[in-house]
């Protein structure tokens, strides 16, 4: 029983990291369909903006997450209007913004690596032992509660805002069909740019939180991404519940997975899932 | 028109074909290129970066005094990034572009496994102050080392937990040929003593080992043997053992006998214990390194066990070349000559199949600190 819940609430953990990196990643995705492969990366660059906050400037916690989250989700918006919105104007495909992506995602990971060298390094300031629950038997930190409650809280205040501001109906519109969308009379670019900053600040988030669980170290950038993509794409591509429980679905699956298998298979298991998706439902498991 | 051409491409193929023929013999008179390869970035560079100072330090010593029969010595220093794929483009640069007859490393079994053949074909002499693989013991003629093999360590191990009264010891070790090494020394004693092994792998940049610890202490193990490649990814497990609530006799390996790492974990790591190549703070030459190590780089040395095998694998290596010239087959024969060298490291002797003589003594940890075990 007691290792049931320990699994259960090492999938949560994970679960909850995967999904609000999913959330991020469907937002943009649905909106401009097309990969950003430096997605991953972007969380790193709101994680150390955190860590220098914190180190640095000695700066207390609440204020350097938030600072490192808007760091990030302003750097994304400035990428965005510097890189992307030249190469739209010219109609490039998406294949051309996906290699696009993948020269800012080698950029930023190799300033990254210059800035902050290549060791891992953990946010928690030095000697900080999180507090430890206690549920039937199996711990939990209070790092991981909040993680968990995050990607409960966060899916729920998303929502509120594609399905109740003007500026989410207009995302929603330009997910639709973006030239119908700025013919009656949406402003594509700006919004565009706030999809752009919201992501970037979704996944800076993630970011932080395990930086603040684990920790960060410069190349972890794609694995991020990846993990992102597979939770978006089991749970319903583009959607934003199919993001947060696709990643649940993926954390829980790797958790109970290396249960039985050993565990050098964990990222195995998450690959094999994400082709058996794509074979038999490449939907995903809901639908818009 | 055309015959200009000619006539000049001639001109600068034989100009070529000149210059690359007449650069074969070696400048007699310049420095001798000694290569080096260890982990200068990622988790290693932890140990690779002041273990390279320490190699500068013996260089410039041995220059100082007047280098090698008036030749003075000049290294260059590779990223092997304990990685064997980087290894190898360090050992083929080194090798074929560099011509250098010797090379220090690597550091991690990972480098030097992978360096070896590369080395052998180039007929270069791979000394290394730090690998520790029992796969490396003989493993070819150009290969030596000063720093002993895991089978100690792995059997040292083994015979304390054994004599403690311990049957059933869990693993978490790193996929790397360095700490496969060791669970395979350990596991192949232990099973003839009559104990149990049990163990979970993890890739090298792994996080999350939440649900492998868990795995590992629903079998109720008599100890947990934290087995990393470095410090850091000793860490990250340390810390994850801690946040489960799970209080187990813990083992170490030496690569995570790293004072800072013991301080972190004091309480978690009472008792605890590890073995490794010790050092003999008494030794005269190895006060002599920690002093000069101070005054360069105005820090205290770190990671004794290795600075030492480090520092006098310098000095037997230029002795070497003193000896028979400047020559990887010839110093890899010679190395192997080597009886009671007095070095930093203690008496060294390099036996017939590369190996130093010698080997692990265990430790165990009290009050952050640890002391040689009492047995």
């Amino acid at each position: 029983m007691e290792i049931f819940v320990q699994l259960l609430l090492n999938g949560l953990i994970a679960g909850s990291l995967y999904s609000l990196l999913a959330i991020g990643f469907n937002l943009f995705y649905g909106t401009v369909k097309f990969f950003d492969l430096a997605f991953g990366t972007i969380a790193l660059v709101g994680s150390y903006a955190t860590l220098s906050f914190l180190k640095n400037l000695d700066l207390p916690l609440l204020i350097s997450v938030m600072g490192g989250i808007l760091v990030g989700a302003v750097l994304n918006v400035i990428i965005y209007k510097l890189v992307y919105v030249p190469i739209r104007a010219r109609k490039g495909s998406n294949m051309v913004l996906l290699v696009t992506s993948l020269g800012v995602f080698t950029i930023l990971q190799s300033l990254l690596a210059i800035l902050f060298s290549s060791q891992f390094q953990t946010l928690r300031s030095a000697g900080y032992v999180p507090h430890i629950f206690h549920i039937y038997g199996a711990s939990v930190t209070s790092v991981q509660v909040l993680m968990i409650a995050l990607a409960v809280l966060v899916p729920i205040v998303m929502h509120f805002i594609l399905k109740r501001t003007k500026f989410g109906r207009a995302v929603r519109a330009i997910g639709d069909n973006e030239e119908v969308a700025s013919i009656v009379g949406i402003n594509t670019s700006k919004v565009i740019g706030g999809v752009f900053f919201i992501s970037a600040a979704l996944s800076g988030l993630a970011g932080i939180m395990n930086g603040l669980d684990r920790g960060i170290e410069p190349y972890m950038g794609l694995a991020l991404l990846l993990k992102g993509i597979i939770a978006a794409i089991v749970g319903g591509i583009g959607y934003l519940w199919g993001g947060v429980l696709g990643g649940f679905v993926l954390g829980l699956i790797e958790n109970f997975g290396t249960w039985y298998l050993p565990s050098e298979w964990k990222d195995a298991i998450a690959f094999v899932v994400l082709i058996i998706f794509l074979i038999f439902r490449p939907r995903g498991i809901l639908s818009k | 028109m055309k015959a200009i051409v000619w006539l000049i491409v001639i001109v600068v193929v034989i100009w070529a074909g000149w210059a690359l023929l007449d650069k074969a013999p070696e400048a007699e008179a310049g420095p001798i290129m000694i290569g080096f390869i260890g982990p200068l970035t990622g988790d290693a560079a932890a140990y690779g970066e002041p273990e390279r100072d320490v190699v500068a330090l013996a260089v410039e010593e041995i220059n100082a005094a007047g280098g090698i029969n008036g030749r003075q010595i000049s290294v260059i220093y590779e990223d092997g990034k304990c990685d064997g794929t980087a290894s190898a483009s360090a050992a083929q640069k080194l090798v074929n572009v560099d011509k250098v007859q010797a090379i220090i490393g690597g550091f991690c079994s990972s480098e030097s496994l992978a360096a070896v053949p590369i080395a052998a074909a180039g007929k270069v002499f791979l000394f290394s102050p730090g690998s520790s693989s029992p796969d490396l013991t003989g493993i070819n003629q150009f290969f030596a080392r000063n720093y002993p093999s895991d089978a100690s360590q792995g059997r040292v191990m083994a015979d304390v937990l054994y004599a403690k009264g311990m049957r059933n010891v869990a693993f978490i070790q790193e996929s790397k040929d360095y700490p496969l090494g060791i669970f395979k020394a350990f596991q192949a004693r232990f099973a003839e003593l009559g104990g149990e092994v049990v163990k979970e792998e993890f890739p090298t940049d792994s996080t999350d080992f939440r649900t492998s610890l868990t795995k590992l202490k629903a079998g109720k193990p008599d100890a947990l043997f934290v087995d990393a490649q470095t410090p850091a990814a000793a860490d990250r497990i340390l810390q994850q053992v801690q946040e489960l609530g799970w209080k187990t006799q813990i083992l170490l390996n030496d690569a995570a006998s790293d004072p800072a790492l013991i301080t972190k974990y004091a309480k978690l790591l009472e008792g605890a214990m590890f073995a490794e190549f010790g050092y003999d703070a008494t030794n005269s030459k190895f006060a002599a390194l920690a002093t000069a190590y101070k005054a360069k780089y105005a820090t205290d040395l770190p990671w004794q066990s290795y600075s030492q095998t480090y520092y006098d694998s310098v000095y037997i290596l230029a002795e070497g070349i003193k000896a028979v010239g400047y020559e990887g087959e010839k110093l890899a024969t010679w190395v192997r000559t080597v009886k009671d060298w007095p070095g930093a490291s203690g008496n060294v002797s390099i036996g017939s199949d590369g190996d130093v003589v010698g080997g692990h003594s265990a430790r165990v940890i009290m009050d952050g600190k640890a002391t040689p075990l009492g047995q």
